[in-house]
Protein backbone atom coordinates (compact mmCIF):
# COMPACT_ATOMS: atom_id res chain seq x y z
CA UNK A 1 0.00 0.00 0.00
CA UNK A 2 1.57 3.44 -1.26
CA UNK A 3 2.07 5.94 1.31
CA UNK A 4 -0.25 8.20 -0.07
CA UNK A 5 -3.09 5.32 0.52
CA UNK A 6 -2.52 4.66 3.88
CA UNK A 7 -2.99 8.37 4.31
CA UNK A 8 -6.19 8.69 2.84
CA UNK A 9 -7.55 5.57 4.38
CA UNK A 10 -6.52 6.98 7.77
CA UNK A 11 -7.99 10.46 7.14
CA UNK A 12 -11.38 8.94 5.89
CA UNK A 13 -11.70 6.73 9.26
CA UNK A 14 -10.67 10.03 11.04
CA UNK A 15 -12.90 12.00 9.78
CA UNK A 16 -15.77 9.63 9.64
CA UNK A 17 -15.56 9.20 13.53
CA UNK A 18 -15.92 13.12 13.48
CA UNK A 19 -19.02 13.07 11.63
CA UNK A 20 -20.76 10.38 13.57
CA UNK A 21 -22.95 12.88 15.71
CA UNK A 22 -24.83 11.98 19.31
CA UNK A 23 -27.24 14.47 20.24
CA UNK A 24 -25.81 16.88 17.80
CA UNK A 25 -21.91 16.74 18.94
CA UNK A 26 -19.57 15.30 16.92
CA UNK A 27 -18.29 11.70 18.40
CA UNK A 28 -14.68 13.17 19.88
CA UNK A 29 -16.37 16.41 21.58
CA UNK A 30 -18.70 14.08 22.85
CA UNK A 31 -16.17 11.15 24.27
CA UNK A 32 -13.88 14.42 25.47
CA UNK A 33 -16.64 15.83 27.29
CA UNK A 34 -17.69 12.75 29.22
CA UNK A 35 -13.91 11.69 29.98
CA UNK A 36 -13.88 15.45 31.53
CA UNK A 37 -17.43 14.69 33.57
CA UNK A 38 -15.64 11.07 34.96
CA UNK A 39 -13.01 12.75 36.02
CA UNK A 40 -14.69 15.77 38.12
CA UNK A 41 -17.54 13.32 39.49
CA UNK A 42 -14.39 10.61 40.61
CA UNK A 43 -12.08 13.43 41.75
CA UNK A 44 -14.31 15.13 43.57
CA UNK A 45 -16.14 11.84 45.26
CA UNK A 46 -12.89 10.49 46.59
CA UNK A 47 -10.79 13.92 47.39
CA UNK A 48 -8.56 13.09 49.99
CA UNK A 49 -9.72 9.69 50.35
CA UNK A 50 -7.43 6.94 51.06
CA UNK A 51 -9.09 3.69 49.22
CA UNK A 52 -10.67 5.85 46.86
CA UNK A 53 -12.50 3.61 43.64
CA UNK A 54 -11.86 0.60 45.96
CA UNK A 55 -14.80 1.38 48.45
CA UNK A 56 -17.08 -0.09 45.75
CA UNK A 57 -15.19 -3.39 45.90
CA UNK A 58 -15.00 -3.30 50.15
CA UNK A 59 -18.04 -2.78 50.24
CA UNK A 60 -19.66 -6.04 48.88
CA UNK A 61 -17.11 -7.83 50.00
CA UNK A 62 -17.48 -6.95 54.08
CA UNK A 63 -21.09 -7.31 52.94
CA UNK A 64 -20.74 -10.95 52.04
CA UNK A 65 -18.92 -11.77 55.43
CA UNK A 66 -22.21 -10.37 56.90
CA UNK A 67 -24.42 -12.65 54.89
CA UNK A 68 -22.55 -15.42 55.26
CA UNK A 69 -22.33 -15.48 58.97
CA UNK A 70 -25.96 -15.12 59.38
CA UNK A 71 -27.31 -16.86 56.78
CA UNK A 72 -24.85 -19.12 55.24
CA UNK A 73 -25.49 -22.70 57.45
CA UNK A 74 -29.51 -21.78 57.19
CA UNK A 75 -29.02 -22.04 52.88
CA UNK A 76 -26.44 -24.56 53.01
CA UNK A 77 -28.43 -27.61 51.66
CA UNK A 78 -29.05 -25.35 48.81
CA UNK A 79 -25.21 -24.62 47.74
CA UNK A 80 -24.67 -28.52 47.70
CA UNK A 81 -23.22 -27.65 51.27
CA UNK A 82 -20.55 -25.69 50.48
CA UNK A 83 -19.97 -22.04 52.15
CA UNK A 84 -17.93 -21.48 49.00
CA UNK A 85 -20.92 -21.38 46.86
CA UNK A 86 -22.82 -19.55 48.75
CA UNK A 87 -20.28 -16.56 49.67
CA UNK A 88 -19.67 -16.45 45.86
CA UNK A 89 -22.74 -16.50 44.78
CA UNK A 90 -23.82 -13.65 47.76
CA UNK A 91 -20.60 -11.75 46.42
CA UNK A 92 -21.83 -11.76 43.02
CA UNK A 93 -25.54 -11.14 43.25
CA UNK A 94 -24.50 -7.91 45.64
CA UNK A 95 -21.64 -6.77 43.17
CA UNK A 96 -24.38 -6.22 40.58
CA UNK A 97 -27.39 -4.81 42.79
CA UNK A 98 -24.69 -2.31 44.10
CA UNK A 99 -23.33 -1.38 40.38
CA UNK A 100 -27.12 -1.05 39.78
CA UNK A 101 -28.13 0.94 42.60
CA UNK A 102 -25.16 3.34 42.39
CA UNK A 103 -25.29 4.05 38.89
CA UNK A 104 -28.73 4.56 38.10
CA UNK A 105 -29.47 6.41 41.22
CA UNK A 106 -26.55 9.01 40.40
CA UNK A 107 -27.93 9.09 36.87
CA UNK A 108 -31.04 10.36 38.13
CA UNK A 109 -30.06 13.41 39.67
CA UNK A 110 -27.82 13.97 36.75
CA UNK A 111 -29.64 16.62 34.60
CA UNK A 112 -31.24 18.13 37.42
CA UNK A 113 -27.80 19.04 39.30
CA UNK A 114 -26.35 20.45 36.51
CA UNK A 115 -29.08 22.78 35.97
CA UNK A 116 -26.89 25.59 36.25
CA UNK A 117 -24.72 24.47 33.66
CA UNK A 118 -27.11 23.77 31.25
CA UNK A 119 -28.49 27.45 31.27
CA UNK A 120 -25.01 28.82 31.04
CA UNK A 121 -23.28 26.45 28.23
CA UNK A 122 -24.15 24.30 25.34
CA UNK A 123 -23.76 20.91 26.56
CA UNK A 124 -25.45 17.41 25.08
CA UNK A 125 -27.93 16.73 28.13
CA UNK A 126 -27.17 12.95 27.14
CA UNK A 127 -23.76 13.34 28.64
CA UNK A 128 -24.89 13.91 32.02
CA UNK A 129 -26.37 10.34 32.29
CA UNK A 130 -24.05 8.98 30.64
CA UNK A 131 -21.21 10.15 32.45
CA UNK A 132 -22.58 8.32 35.45
CA UNK A 133 -22.83 4.99 34.67
CA UNK A 134 -19.21 5.75 33.04
CA UNK A 135 -17.98 6.63 36.09
CA UNK A 136 -19.04 3.67 38.15
CA UNK A 137 -18.30 1.56 34.87
CA UNK A 138 -14.56 2.58 35.70
CA UNK A 139 -14.74 1.97 39.27
CA UNK A 140 -16.23 -1.40 38.62
CA UNK A 141 -13.45 -2.24 36.03
CA UNK A 142 -10.94 -0.90 38.19
CA UNK A 143 -11.79 -2.92 41.85
CA UNK A 144 -14.25 -5.55 41.18
CA UNK A 145 -14.04 -7.05 37.80
CA UNK A 146 -10.03 -8.20 38.49
CA UNK A 147 -11.70 -10.11 41.37
CA UNK A 148 -13.90 -11.56 39.58
CA UNK A 149 -11.36 -12.22 37.13
CA UNK A 150 -9.55 -14.32 39.56
CA UNK A 151 -12.40 -16.34 40.65
CA UNK A 152 -13.11 -17.28 37.10
CA UNK A 153 -9.80 -18.42 36.57
CA UNK A 154 -9.27 -20.35 39.59
CA UNK A 155 -12.58 -22.12 38.88
CA UNK A 156 -12.17 -22.37 35.68
CA UNK A 157 -9.03 -22.10 34.40
CA UNK A 158 -10.31 -20.80 30.91
CA UNK A 159 -9.19 -17.43 29.78
CA UNK A 160 -12.07 -17.25 27.69
CA UNK A 161 -14.13 -16.77 30.33
CA UNK A 162 -12.93 -12.90 30.81
CA UNK A 163 -14.56 -12.49 27.54
CA UNK A 164 -17.60 -13.32 29.16
CA UNK A 165 -17.24 -11.51 32.44
CA UNK A 166 -16.58 -8.12 29.93
CA UNK A 167 -19.58 -8.93 27.85
CA UNK A 168 -22.32 -9.43 31.17
CA UNK A 169 -20.28 -6.08 32.17
CA UNK A 170 -21.45 -4.67 28.97
CA UNK A 171 -24.63 -5.97 29.43
CA UNK A 172 -25.16 -5.00 32.57
CA UNK A 173 -23.85 -0.82 31.58
CA UNK A 174 -26.48 -1.13 29.00
CA UNK A 175 -29.27 -1.78 31.77
CA UNK A 176 -28.30 0.60 33.76
CA UNK A 177 -27.88 3.35 30.92
CA UNK A 178 -31.36 2.72 29.51
CA UNK A 179 -33.02 3.45 33.74
CA UNK A 180 -30.51 6.17 34.11
CA UNK A 181 -31.80 8.08 30.95
CA UNK A 182 -35.45 6.95 32.25
CA UNK A 183 -35.16 8.25 35.66
CA UNK A 184 -33.19 11.31 34.85
CA UNK A 185 -35.83 12.62 32.31
CA UNK A 186 -38.46 11.62 35.10
CA UNK A 187 -36.86 13.60 37.64
CA UNK A 188 -37.31 16.78 36.03
CA UNK A 189 -41.28 16.39 36.08
CA UNK A 190 -41.51 14.78 39.55
CA UNK A 191 -38.89 15.76 42.47
CA UNK A 192 -40.14 13.41 44.91
CA UNK A 193 -39.05 10.58 42.51
CA UNK A 194 -35.76 10.14 44.75
CA UNK A 195 -37.41 9.05 47.79
CA UNK A 196 -39.30 6.36 45.94
CA UNK A 197 -36.26 5.36 43.59
CA UNK A 198 -34.67 4.57 46.86
CA UNK A 199 -37.79 1.96 47.91
CA UNK A 200 -37.28 0.73 43.72
CA UNK A 201 -33.48 -0.24 44.93
CA UNK A 202 -34.40 -2.00 47.89
CA UNK A 203 -37.13 -4.24 45.94
CA UNK A 204 -34.84 -4.22 43.18
CA UNK A 205 -32.53 -5.84 45.69
CA UNK A 206 -34.65 -7.55 47.45
CA UNK A 207 -35.77 -9.80 44.61
CA UNK A 208 -32.69 -10.59 43.36
CA UNK A 209 -31.47 -13.32 45.07
CA UNK A 210 -28.45 -12.03 46.42
CA UNK A 211 -28.38 -13.47 50.15
CA UNK A 212 -31.10 -16.16 49.85
CA UNK A 213 -31.23 -18.97 47.03
CA UNK A 214 -33.58 -18.97 44.36
CA UNK A 215 -35.11 -22.00 44.89
CA UNK A 216 -37.09 -21.33 48.13
CA UNK A 217 -39.50 -18.46 46.22
CA UNK A 218 -42.68 -19.77 46.39
CA UNK A 219 -43.97 -20.77 42.65
CA UNK A 220 -46.42 -17.70 42.41
CA UNK A 221 -44.01 -15.05 43.63
CA UNK A 222 -41.34 -16.20 41.30
CA UNK A 223 -43.50 -15.40 38.03
CA UNK A 224 -43.03 -11.67 39.26
CA UNK A 225 -39.50 -11.82 40.09
CA UNK A 226 -38.88 -12.38 36.28
CA UNK A 227 -39.70 -8.67 35.80
CA UNK A 228 -36.74 -8.08 37.48
CA UNK A 229 -33.95 -6.70 34.62
CA UNK A 230 -30.75 -8.28 36.73
CA UNK A 231 -31.92 -11.53 37.18
CA UNK A 232 -30.42 -12.90 34.08
CA UNK A 233 -27.24 -10.74 34.39
CA UNK A 234 -26.88 -12.36 38.08
CA UNK A 235 -27.70 -15.77 36.54
CA UNK A 236 -24.90 -15.47 33.81
CA UNK A 237 -22.61 -14.03 36.22
CA UNK A 238 -23.38 -16.79 38.61
CA UNK A 239 -22.74 -19.56 35.68
CA UNK A 240 -19.01 -18.12 35.39
CA UNK A 241 -17.77 -17.58 38.12
CA UNK A 242 -19.12 -20.85 40.14
CA UNK A 243 -19.46 -23.70 37.79
CA UNK A 244 -16.80 -21.87 35.80
CA UNK A 245 -18.45 -22.50 32.30
CA UNK A 246 -18.50 -19.43 29.82
CA UNK A 247 -22.73 -18.95 30.05
CA UNK A 248 -25.09 -20.60 27.83
CA UNK A 249 -26.40 -18.79 24.97
CA UNK A 250 -29.67 -19.06 26.90
CA UNK A 251 -28.60 -17.06 29.62
CA UNK A 252 -26.74 -14.36 28.12
CA UNK A 253 -29.42 -13.86 25.64
CA UNK A 254 -32.45 -13.46 28.13
CA UNK A 255 -29.72 -10.90 29.50
CA UNK A 256 -28.81 -9.07 26.65
CA UNK A 257 -32.96 -8.93 25.85
CA UNK A 258 -33.65 -7.25 28.92
CA UNK A 259 -30.05 -5.09 27.98
CA UNK A 260 -31.48 -4.14 24.83
CA UNK A 261 -34.71 -3.13 25.93
CA UNK A 262 -33.97 -1.08 29.15
CA UNK A 263 -31.73 1.02 26.78
CA UNK A 264 -34.20 1.46 23.87
CA UNK A 265 -36.99 2.30 26.15
CA UNK A 266 -34.89 4.79 28.00
CA UNK A 267 -33.19 6.52 25.31
CA UNK A 268 -36.27 7.08 23.31
CA UNK A 269 -38.06 8.08 26.50
CA UNK A 270 -35.13 10.67 27.20
CA UNK A 271 -35.23 11.87 23.42
CA UNK A 272 -39.20 12.38 23.31
CA UNK A 273 -38.68 14.86 26.36
CA UNK A 274 -35.31 16.20 25.35
CA UNK A 275 -36.55 19.21 23.97
CA UNK A 276 -39.26 20.48 27.22
CA UNK A 277 -36.40 19.60 29.54
CA UNK A 278 -34.74 23.35 29.07
CA UNK A 279 -37.67 24.85 30.63
CA UNK A 280 -37.71 22.85 33.67
CA UNK A 281 -34.32 22.36 34.72
CA UNK B 1 -20.87 41.05 3.03
CA UNK B 2 -21.60 37.86 4.42
CA UNK B 3 -24.13 36.96 7.04
CA UNK B 4 -22.90 35.30 9.95
CA UNK B 5 -26.12 35.68 12.47
CA UNK B 6 -29.62 35.83 11.00
CA UNK B 7 -33.15 35.52 12.65
CA UNK B 8 -35.93 35.12 10.97
CA UNK B 9 -39.52 35.34 12.71
CA UNK B 10 -38.15 33.60 15.29
CA UNK B 11 -40.80 33.17 18.77
CA UNK B 12 -40.12 31.41 21.76
CA UNK B 13 -42.28 30.04 24.55
CA UNK B 14 -41.30 29.28 27.77
CA UNK B 15 -43.02 27.73 30.18
CA UNK B 16 -44.14 29.67 33.63
CA UNK B 17 -42.04 27.71 36.21
CA UNK B 18 -44.44 28.95 38.94
CA UNK B 19 -47.46 27.33 38.14
CA UNK B 20 -45.73 24.06 37.28
CA UNK B 21 -45.82 21.28 40.42
CA UNK B 22 -43.17 19.34 40.95
CA UNK B 23 -44.48 16.84 42.76
CA UNK B 24 -45.38 12.77 41.72
CA UNK B 25 -48.43 13.61 44.51
CA UNK B 26 -49.64 17.04 43.93
CA UNK B 27 -49.72 15.76 40.01
CA UNK B 28 -51.74 12.40 40.35
CA UNK B 29 -53.99 14.14 42.35
CA UNK B 30 -54.87 16.70 40.75
CA UNK B 31 -55.47 14.15 37.70
CA UNK B 32 -57.86 12.19 39.82
CA UNK B 33 -59.91 15.24 40.59
CA UNK B 34 -60.10 16.13 37.39
CA UNK B 35 -58.14 19.77 37.22
CA UNK B 36 -55.27 18.62 35.52
CA UNK B 37 -54.08 21.74 33.16
CA UNK B 38 -51.35 21.79 30.92
CA UNK B 39 -48.61 23.89 32.08
CA UNK B 40 -49.06 27.41 30.91
CA UNK B 41 -46.52 28.73 28.10
CA UNK B 42 -45.53 32.72 27.92
CA UNK B 43 -44.29 34.29 24.86
CA UNK B 44 -40.88 35.50 25.50
CA UNK B 45 -39.49 36.66 22.23
CA UNK B 46 -41.72 37.20 19.66
CA UNK B 47 -41.48 37.14 15.80
CA UNK B 48 -38.03 38.69 15.70
CA UNK B 49 -36.09 38.50 12.20
CA UNK B 50 -32.51 40.74 11.64
CA UNK B 51 -29.04 39.29 10.54
CA UNK B 52 -26.01 40.39 11.66
CA UNK B 53 -22.95 41.23 8.86
CA UNK B 54 -19.06 39.02 9.32
CA UNK B 55 -17.25 42.38 11.26
CA UNK B 56 -20.23 44.18 12.55
CA UNK B 57 -20.15 44.94 16.62
CA UNK B 58 -23.98 44.72 17.54
CA UNK B 59 -25.24 46.10 21.34
CA UNK B 60 -28.60 44.79 22.41
CA UNK B 61 -30.25 47.52 24.72
CA UNK B 62 -33.01 47.00 27.09
CA UNK B 63 -35.09 46.68 29.91
CA UNK B 64 -34.52 44.22 32.13
CA UNK B 65 -36.66 41.19 31.50
CA UNK B 66 -36.74 42.30 28.13
CA UNK B 67 -35.63 38.74 26.35
CA UNK B 68 -31.60 40.40 25.83
CA UNK B 69 -30.16 37.08 27.73
CA UNK B 70 -32.72 35.00 25.89
CA UNK B 71 -31.99 35.98 22.84
CA UNK B 72 -28.22 35.33 23.43
CA UNK B 73 -28.60 31.91 24.66
CA UNK B 74 -30.95 31.27 21.51
CA UNK B 75 -28.12 32.33 19.35
CA UNK B 76 -25.90 30.35 21.35
CA UNK B 77 -27.84 26.86 20.67
CA UNK B 78 -28.56 27.26 24.34
CA UNK B 79 -32.43 27.11 23.92
CA UNK B 80 -34.18 25.94 20.62
CA UNK B 81 -36.98 28.28 19.39
CA UNK B 82 -40.51 27.18 19.06
CA UNK B 83 -41.06 29.07 15.85
CA UNK B 84 -38.64 30.22 12.70
CA UNK B 85 -35.00 29.69 12.11
CA UNK B 86 -32.06 30.78 13.50
CA UNK B 87 -28.42 30.91 11.55
CA UNK B 88 -24.92 31.32 12.45
CA UNK B 89 -22.30 30.74 10.41
CA UNK B 90 -18.78 30.17 12.58
CA UNK B 91 -17.64 29.65 15.90
CA UNK B 92 -19.08 30.76 18.69
CA UNK B 93 -17.38 32.17 22.26
CA UNK B 94 -19.95 33.03 24.48
CA UNK B 95 -19.25 35.24 27.86
CA UNK B 96 -22.37 34.24 29.64
CA UNK B 97 -21.61 34.11 33.58
CA UNK B 98 -18.13 33.54 33.59
CA UNK B 99 -17.07 30.04 35.65
CA UNK B 100 -20.70 28.85 35.50
CA UNK B 101 -18.87 25.58 34.80
CA UNK B 102 -16.10 26.23 37.88
CA UNK B 103 -16.41 22.91 40.42
CA UNK B 104 -15.67 24.72 43.56
CA UNK B 105 -13.91 21.66 44.76
CA UNK B 106 -11.55 20.69 41.87
CA UNK B 107 -7.94 22.51 41.24
CA UNK B 108 -7.68 25.43 39.25
CA UNK B 109 -6.16 23.37 36.49
CA UNK B 110 -8.10 20.81 36.24
CA UNK B 111 -11.20 23.30 36.11
CA UNK B 112 -9.37 24.95 33.43
CA UNK B 113 -9.27 21.59 31.64
CA UNK B 114 -13.22 21.18 32.34
CA UNK B 115 -14.34 24.57 31.70
CA UNK B 116 -12.14 24.72 28.31
CA UNK B 117 -13.72 21.59 26.52
CA UNK B 118 -17.21 22.35 28.03
CA UNK B 119 -16.46 25.82 26.05
CA UNK B 120 -15.57 23.91 22.36
CA UNK B 121 -11.72 23.29 22.97
CA UNK B 122 -10.28 20.43 22.29
CA UNK B 123 -8.28 18.56 25.38
CA UNK B 124 -5.20 18.70 23.80
CA UNK B 125 -5.62 22.25 22.78
CA UNK B 126 -6.62 23.44 26.14
CA UNK B 127 -3.68 22.11 27.93
CA UNK B 128 -1.71 23.38 26.08
CA UNK B 129 -2.77 26.90 26.83
CA UNK B 130 -3.09 26.21 30.36
CA UNK B 131 -0.01 28.14 31.26
CA UNK B 132 -0.95 31.61 28.86
CA UNK B 133 -4.42 30.90 30.45
CA UNK B 134 -2.30 31.28 33.95
CA UNK B 135 -0.48 33.91 33.30
CA UNK B 136 -3.02 36.10 31.51
CA UNK B 137 -5.11 35.70 35.09
CA UNK B 138 -1.90 36.23 37.18
CA UNK B 139 -2.86 33.14 39.04
CA UNK B 140 -0.09 31.32 38.37
CA UNK B 141 0.85 30.51 42.25
CA UNK B 142 -2.90 29.12 42.80
CA UNK B 143 -2.44 26.14 40.13
CA UNK B 144 -3.26 23.51 42.34
CA UNK B 145 -5.35 25.24 44.60
CA UNK B 146 -9.68 24.26 44.57
CA UNK B 147 -11.35 26.69 43.35
CA UNK B 148 -13.45 27.49 46.74
CA UNK B 149 -10.18 29.26 47.76
CA UNK B 150 -9.67 31.94 45.14
CA UNK B 151 -11.97 35.11 45.67
CA UNK B 152 -14.74 35.92 43.82
CA UNK B 153 -12.65 38.48 41.34
CA UNK B 154 -10.09 35.96 40.24
CA UNK B 155 -12.53 33.49 39.79
CA UNK B 156 -14.02 35.80 37.13
CA UNK B 157 -10.41 36.71 35.75
CA UNK B 158 -9.94 32.54 35.77
CA UNK B 159 -13.10 32.65 33.46
CA UNK B 160 -12.04 35.38 31.28
CA UNK B 161 -8.86 34.22 30.29
CA UNK B 162 -9.99 30.54 29.57
CA UNK B 163 -13.14 32.40 27.32
CA UNK B 164 -11.04 35.12 25.94
CA UNK B 165 -7.76 32.70 24.89
CA UNK B 166 -9.12 32.12 21.29
CA UNK B 167 -9.65 33.65 18.18
CA UNK B 168 -13.66 32.90 17.79
CA UNK B 169 -15.90 34.19 14.68
CA UNK B 170 -18.90 35.22 16.58
CA UNK B 171 -18.08 36.67 20.17
CA UNK B 172 -20.96 36.81 22.81
CA UNK B 173 -20.90 39.23 26.09
CA UNK B 174 -23.58 39.53 28.46
CA UNK B 175 -22.78 41.53 30.94
CA UNK B 176 -19.28 40.73 31.47
CA UNK B 177 -17.20 43.34 31.83
CA UNK B 178 -16.27 45.01 34.54
CA UNK B 179 -14.34 42.36 36.65
CA UNK B 180 -11.29 42.65 38.89
CA UNK B 181 -9.04 45.07 39.65
CA UNK B 182 -7.38 48.04 37.76
CA UNK B 183 -4.60 46.31 36.16
CA UNK B 184 -6.88 43.73 35.05
CA UNK B 185 -9.54 45.73 33.40
CA UNK B 186 -6.75 47.49 31.21
CA UNK B 187 -5.50 44.52 30.34
CA UNK B 188 -9.10 42.80 29.41
CA UNK B 189 -9.44 46.39 27.59
CA UNK B 190 -6.58 45.48 25.76
CA UNK B 191 -7.52 42.06 25.16
CA UNK B 192 -11.07 43.27 24.43
CA UNK B 193 -9.56 45.69 21.79
CA UNK B 194 -7.65 42.86 20.18
CA UNK B 195 -11.19 41.35 19.18
CA UNK B 196 -12.81 44.28 18.43
CA UNK B 197 -9.74 45.15 15.87
CA UNK B 198 -9.64 41.29 14.57
CA UNK B 199 -13.31 42.00 12.35
CA UNK B 200 -14.56 39.20 15.03
CA UNK B 201 -18.24 39.74 15.16
CA UNK B 202 -19.13 41.00 18.57
CA UNK B 203 -22.57 41.05 20.42
CA UNK B 204 -22.82 42.98 23.21
CA UNK B 205 -25.44 42.95 25.86
CA UNK B 206 -24.62 46.23 28.40
CA UNK B 207 -26.92 48.72 30.24
CA UNK B 208 -23.80 51.03 30.11
CA UNK B 209 -25.24 53.48 27.54
CA UNK B 210 -21.46 55.17 27.16
CA UNK B 211 -20.10 51.73 26.44
CA UNK B 212 -22.77 50.74 23.97
CA UNK B 213 -21.61 53.91 21.63
CA UNK B 214 -18.40 53.53 21.83
CA UNK B 215 -17.44 50.46 21.43
CA UNK B 216 -21.03 49.19 18.75
CA UNK B 217 -22.04 50.12 15.16
CA UNK B 218 -25.44 48.83 15.07
CA UNK B 219 -28.08 48.48 18.26
CA UNK B 220 -30.33 46.14 18.60
CA UNK B 221 -33.11 47.61 21.16
CA UNK B 222 -35.18 44.96 22.64
CA UNK B 223 -38.83 45.55 24.74
CA UNK B 224 -40.74 42.24 26.12
CA UNK B 225 -39.40 40.25 23.45
CA UNK B 226 -39.86 42.33 20.30
CA UNK B 227 -37.64 44.44 18.28
CA UNK B 228 -38.49 47.96 18.58
CA UNK B 229 -35.43 49.36 16.78
CA UNK B 230 -32.22 48.33 14.91
CA UNK B 231 -30.29 50.27 13.47
CA UNK B 232 -27.16 53.03 14.63
CA UNK B 233 -26.14 53.25 17.76
CA UNK B 234 -27.28 57.06 18.34
CA UNK B 235 -30.69 56.45 16.93
CA UNK B 236 -31.23 53.59 18.83
CA UNK B 237 -30.16 55.04 22.25
CA UNK B 238 -32.11 57.71 21.75
CA UNK B 239 -35.13 55.76 21.31
CA UNK B 240 -34.11 54.05 24.45
CA UNK B 241 -33.61 57.41 26.49
CA UNK B 242 -36.99 58.77 25.32
CA UNK B 243 -38.90 55.57 25.70
CA UNK B 244 -37.75 55.51 30.01
CA UNK B 245 -38.69 59.06 29.94
CA UNK B 246 -42.08 58.76 28.72
CA UNK B 247 -42.35 55.99 31.12
CA UNK B 248 -41.39 58.38 33.91
CA UNK B 249 -43.99 61.01 33.20
CA UNK B 250 -46.70 58.19 32.19
CA UNK B 251 -45.70 57.20 36.41
CA UNK B 252 -45.76 60.78 37.20
CA UNK B 253 -49.26 61.15 35.87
Amino acid sequence: MSRQNFNERFMFSHTILNQIYIDGESLKRYLELLKVLVMRNLKVRYRGSFLGVYWSLLNPLMMTVVYTAIFGTTFAEYYDNSTLNYVLAAFTGLVVTNFYSASTSQALASIVGNGSLLNKIKLPLSVFPTSMIAANSFQFLVGTFPLLSIISLLTSHNILNILGLLLITLDLGLVCMGIGFFVSTLYIYFRDLPYFYEIVCFMVWISSPVFYPAAIVPDNIKTILLLNPLTSIIEALRELSLSGSFPSTLTLGKAFLSGFLAMSLGWFFFQSQKDNMMDLV
Amino acid sequence: MDEVIRLDNVSLWRRTQEEFSYDLKKTVLSMFEGKYQKSSKRLVIKDLSFSIQKGEKVGIIGANGAGKSTLLKLICGILKPSQGVIRVKGTISPLIELGAGFDADLSVIDNIIMYGVMLGFSEQDIKQRINSILEFAELQEYALAPVKALSSGMVARLGFSIATDVKPDILILDEVLSVGDESFRQKSKIKMDEFWNAHATILVVSHSMEFISQSCDKVLFLKKGSVVFYGSTKDAIHTYISSLSSQVESVEE
